[in-house]
Order: C-alpha cells, then structure tokens, then sequence
C-alpha cells in the first residue's frame, strides 16, 4: 500500500515542503549519497512503501524514480536531478546553486533533510500524487522572438531590417553571456571565495599554517611523495568520499598554493601536483554522470567499479606524465 | 584588560588575514575569468549547441577522438555536469571509459578557460595564485595543465575501456 508523506526543509534547509506519494509506475527512491542506501532514504522508502535503491550499484529508468536522494555540496548532482523533473532531497543545507541552479525550485526541491523532518501526510491531492512535469522554462526569448517570427512571416523583409535584426541577435547573444557570467560569479565562484579565504586566514593566523607546510610541503616537493597522494586519492573506498563539488581537491589546491608562494615547494613541482591531488575527480560522480549519458542500468552497475579501479593506475600515472611535462617550465 | 584586548585584537586578526586573501582573489582573479567567460559564452551562443552535438556525433567513432576531442569538446561547450550528457552519443559499452576521460578534463580546461567549470576553479587556481606571488608567469603552467589533461583523459579513456570490458566479460560467462 502507498502512502503520501510530506518531506520538509531542516535546519538551515532551502525548499519544499514537498508532498510524495509513490505509484505502482513510480515508486524508487533513489539514494546517490556516495554508495549504501542513506537512511533518509531508507525512511522515505519505508513509509511510501516504495523501493530504495542504491544509485552508486543500480539505477532505475528516470520515469520510475520517484525521489533522488543526494548529498550535494551545492555543484552539480543538486540540479542534475530536478532538471529531470525528479523530486529532489538534499542532505546539505544548499539552496539554488551550481550551474543548474535555475532548475532548482521550492516544488521540486528540498534540502538540509534528516529523517525528523519527514511526516505521515494526510493530503491526498491529485497534483501531489502524479510527478510534476520536467521542470517547465519560462518563455524563452528565444520562443518568444520565433512567435514574432511567425506573426510576421509572409512579410517581405527589408536588407536593413536584416542587417538590423542580425546585429540584434548577436548583441543580445553577448548580453547574455554576460549576465549568464555575473550569475556564475555571484553563485558560485565568490562564495567559494569567501569560505576559503576565511579558512585560509584562519589558518595562516593562528600559525596551524606552519603544521602544514611541516607535513605537506616535504610530501609534495618530492616525486615519490606526490606518487604516494594520488594513490591514496585514488583509492576505490576512498575517492567517492574526496569527490564530492571538488571541494577538498580546491581546499587542498589552495593550501598548496600558499605553501608555494612562500617558497616551501619549488615552482616546477606545480604542474604533477595539479594532477596529485586530483586522483579522485568525478569519482563521486560516476553513477550520475553515466545517466546525464543516458547509460544502461546494467552499464553503471559494472562502470562504477571499472572507473574507480582504473583510477588507481592513471592517477599516478598522470602524475608522472605532468613531471615530464614540468621539466624545463620555471 | 591588556590581555582582553591582545585577545580581541588577535580573534580581529584571524580573518584580517582572510579579509586580505579574499580581496587580493576578486581583484586579482574575478576580472580576468568574468571577461574570459563572457567572451566564451557568447561565441557557444553564436555558435549553437546544436551544430556542436552534429559534430560530436561524427567524433565517436575512432577511440583516439572520443577520448580526445569528444570530451574537449563537450566540457568546453557545456561545461560541468552537462557535459557528460554526450555519452548518449558513444556506444553503450564505451560510456564508463568516456565519462573518466571527460570528468578527468573538468579541471583541467579551468586554466584556459575557466567558463567550463566555474564552481571548481580552485583546484586550479588555489596553486597558479600561489606561483602568480612568486613574480612568475602562469600562461606555461595553463598551456602545460591543459596538453597533459588532454593526454591524461586518453590513457583513462583507453584504459577503463579495457578495464570494463575485462569485468563484463567475466560477468557474462
């Protein structure tokens, strides 16, 4: 027997209340949380009498997934799945954001959840029970002008009204790259900014700032030393943990860069540790990224592990190559 | 009262010091990226993805381009996440190798063109602020990132390939 239930925003959460009840077509709770079933996915199941599944190990057609459970930093899996038209539960207390962000609605989307905040519902509307249909875009400049187009087709068009309406098209174009630009900034590029530079003044500061350069700086002036991180980056267990917005490979990169503006590490090692520290890119992510390419499910059981194991020789190997590579740069 | 006020002065000083980071990263970082991205945008724009997925389309066929200039092509049109969606173009079986080859390149592209992963710059520029304080020039170490990036997404391409066909070879039997 399904059961609706209401799934609100925790603490510091952005989004919902959203109101789920899972069909006999629609019932899988997805739970994309760095492999395992999480347990507010587990809640979720248990109380709609649906079926959770673990995202990192199966995957489900997109039209019987009722509710994806992530555990997004705010980059990229918060939006993958709302612009699916799938109901979203993020165990991070992140609002719009990432390059999806405009996706990212207070219908679909709900975050900072716990298992408290999910709730027996007595609603039993029809527009909670069908899925809401692929997020719908408002009307696009782009539609609008083709209606336009079409109002005014059969008229002749002038070359100036041509030439006119080309430089529009392009001007327009800019304009709005440029604000598609600001947006980015604004949401994505300075508050990473202003939470790394609190952290990094903090840790110059209070002199934590030379602990490190004691321990990484040596580990990181050396090849074997460099060898060594990307391996254990790598490593299947704990690369979908490292993974998730980039955000330790950035924090991490960030150290490092101080420690190489003081001159701790020499310049010419910056390039291998580029690739030292990144092992583990998108290893959080191979479960998603194989469904954006719209893969089999039977392909993301078997590629998960293939991605994660092939790492283990190619992260340090790109370490090695980026070393050829420095010779002769600085 | 002098050590309240040491005390005071020194919980100032702890984010002083981030106040100082952070204005030299929008001064010295944000101008630079915002002109890049807008540029870059726009010639996508102009371009239209459309055009672009035809081309991919074509790419998928030899090994060496769909771990190359496929997933160049896709980060740098669509940027991240979107940009694995041109897995739906290479064969089901070629989808694990050319997701790695694609996601390896995310950040790599970040040192040319920085429009491709926005939110994930600092990998990048975390080390290239560090060697920037050292009075050297960073055009080397972005060329460089980028070449070894589009070598590194090859080898992962070609060896998780053979990777998953070893394991769905065992599976099957």
């Amino acid at each position: 027997m399904y059961k609706t239930i209401t799934i609100k925003a925790g603490d510091g959460g952005w989004g919902g209340p959203l109101t789920i009840t899972a069909t006999e077509k629609c019932h899988k709770i997805l739970s994309v949380t760095g492999g395992g079933i999480h347990p507010v996915a587990q809640k979720i199941a248990d109380m709609t009498g649906g079926e959770a599944l673990d995202g990192f190990k199966t995957t489900a057609p997109d039209e019987e997934v009722l509710v994806a459970v992530v555990d997004c930093g705010g980059t990229a899996r918060c939006g993958v799945y709302p612009k699916k038209g799938i109901f979203t539960v993020n165990l991070m207390p992140v609002g719009q954001a990432g390059p999806l962000a405009q996706f990212i609605t207070p219908e679909i989307y709900v975050s900072a959840v716990t298992e408290k905040n999910i709730f027996e519902s007595d609603y039993k509307g029809d527009a909670a029970s069908t899925k809401p249909a692929a997020a719908d875009e408002p009307k696009s400049k782009d539609r609008a002008k083709e209606e336009i187009a079409a109002a005014n087709s059969g008229k002749k068009e002038g070359i100036i009204v041509k030439i006119g309406k080309g430089v529009g098209n392009v001007v327009s174009k800019f304009f709005q790259a440029g604000r598609e630009t600001i947006e980015m900034i604004i949401k994505n590029v300075l508050p990473f900014m202003a939470f790394t530079s609190t952290l990094l003044g903090i840790i110059s500061a209070s002199g934590l700032g030379n602990v490190i350069a004691k321990t990484i700086s040596p580990l990181c002036s050396t090849l074997p030393g460099m060898l060594g991180i990307s391996f254990v980056c790598a490593l299947p267990f704990l690369s979908p943990i490292l993974g998730p917005g980039a955000v330790i490979a950035q924090v991490v990169g960030t150290l490092l860069g101080a420690q190489f503006a003081l001159g701790n590490i020499p310049p010419q090692y910056a390039l291998p540790a580029l690739f030292a520290i990144d092992a583990q890119v998108g290893a959080d992510f191979v479960p998603v990224g194989l469904s954006l390419g719209e893969s089999e499910p039977q392909t993301i059981e078997m590629g998960v592990p293939a991605v994660l194991f092939s790492r283990i020789v190619t992260g340090p190997l790109a370490v090695l190559i980026a070393f050829a590579f420095s010779i002769g740069m600085y | 009262m002098e050590i309240i006020s040491n005390a005071a002065n020194g919980f100032i000083k702890l984010f002083q010091e981030g106040g100082t980071t952070f204005m030299g990263w929008v001064t010295g970082i944000i101008p630079l990226v915002v002109c890049l991205m807008t540029a870059v945008n726009s010639v996508i724009k102009l371009i239209g993805e459309e055009r672009v997925e035809r081309f991919a389309q074509k790419l998928t066929r030899f090994a060496v381009l769909r771990y190359t200039l496929l997933p160049i092509i896709a980060v740098l049109f669509l940027g991240n996440p979107m940009c694995y969606t041109f897995g739906r173009f290479v064969d089901e079986k070629y989808k694990p190798a050319y997701y790695d080859s694609c996601v390896s390149f995310v950040h790599p592209v970040t040192g040319l063109f920085p429009h491709a992963n926005p939110g994930e710059l600092f990998v990048y520029t975390g080390i290239s602020a560090g060697i920037t304080k050292l009075g050297l020039s960073i055009g080397g170490l972005a060329v460089r990132y980028f070449i070894v990036g589009v070598i590194v997404i090859l080898i992962r391409g070609l060896l998780t390939e053979q990777i998953y066909f070893r394991m769905t070879g065992k599976a099957s039997k």
